[in-house]
């Protein structure tokens, strides 16, 4: 099933009634705001009574907010060649490695500058 | 004559819009670039709807009557017919609205 994708355009600011009724049967209320619509004659004529307001696509399906905005996205500017090794990792390790000593595994207490005493964590 | 007290149209008549006798190149661009527009949303309806074998009388009417924006004169992009004029046509922009509306037909013979 396709549906119509209507986007509000230019506003209806001053014109009738009858056309800002139409918009807002469309359920269209601000500009850049879109609708989807099935491909049916009903809809194509109340897209037909605001043609000069609205910009009007057909597409298979209804897009979601996330799938729009990933369309609006402009192009990063740049590409990897290669993939970088991740830091994650690494930091993950040293983190877990760092919470274990604190935690009183490892007597060590002064760790990367932090120190334990009592309770609490003082840092140096 | 001159100085902030200056009797000038808008000081002593209070409100005066003054419309520019012609279009600008920029607005003619513009407004060829708003009857495409239109005629896309026409033509993205038309095949949709032939897609699924259907029709509508209002769409059927308005590609017999109106001529695309490639198939319009030049007369009839940027003036209208109005009979109170010289020559009977004045620019497009004095229409109302005129961004927003179509009008693309003028009387035959003008």
């Amino acid at each position: 099933m396709s549906y119509f994708r209507i986007t509000l355009h230019r506003s209806a600011i001053g014109l009738p009634a009858r056309t800002r009724g139409v918009l807002a049967a469309l359920g269209l209320h601000k500009r850049s705001q879109t609708v989807y619509h099935p491909v049916e004659a009903q809809f194509a004529g109340m897209i037909m009574k605001v043609k000069e307001l609205v910009k009007v696509e057909e597409v298979e399906r209804k897009l979601d907010k996330w799938e729009v905005k990933a369309e609006r996205r402009p192009d990063s500017g740049f590409y990897l060649e290669k993939m970088a090794p991740r830091m994650e990792d690494e930091g993950q390790k040293v983190g877990s490695r760092v919470l274990a000593r604190l935690r009183g595994e490892d007597e060590s207490q002064v760790v990367e500058g932090v120190r334990r005493e009592g309770g609490g964590e003082v840092r140096v | 004559m001159f100085g902030a007290f200056r009797a000038t149209n808008s000081l002593s008549g209070g409100l005066l819009w003054k419309i520019p006798w012609r279009l600008s190149p920029t607005q003619k661009y513009r407004q060829r670039q708003r009857l495409k527009a239109v005629d896309n949303v026409v033509e993205t309806l038309s095949t949709a709807l032939a897609k699924k074998g259907e029709t509508l009388k209002s769409l059927e009417r308005w590609k017999y009557e109106m001529p695309t924006e490639a198939e319009m004169l030049a007369k009839d992009k940027y003036t209208i017919f109005d009979r109170k004029e010289k020559k009977y046509r004045k620019g497009i922009h004095k229409l109302p609205k005129w961004t927003r509306v179509s009008q693309r037909l003028n009387p035959p013979g003008y």
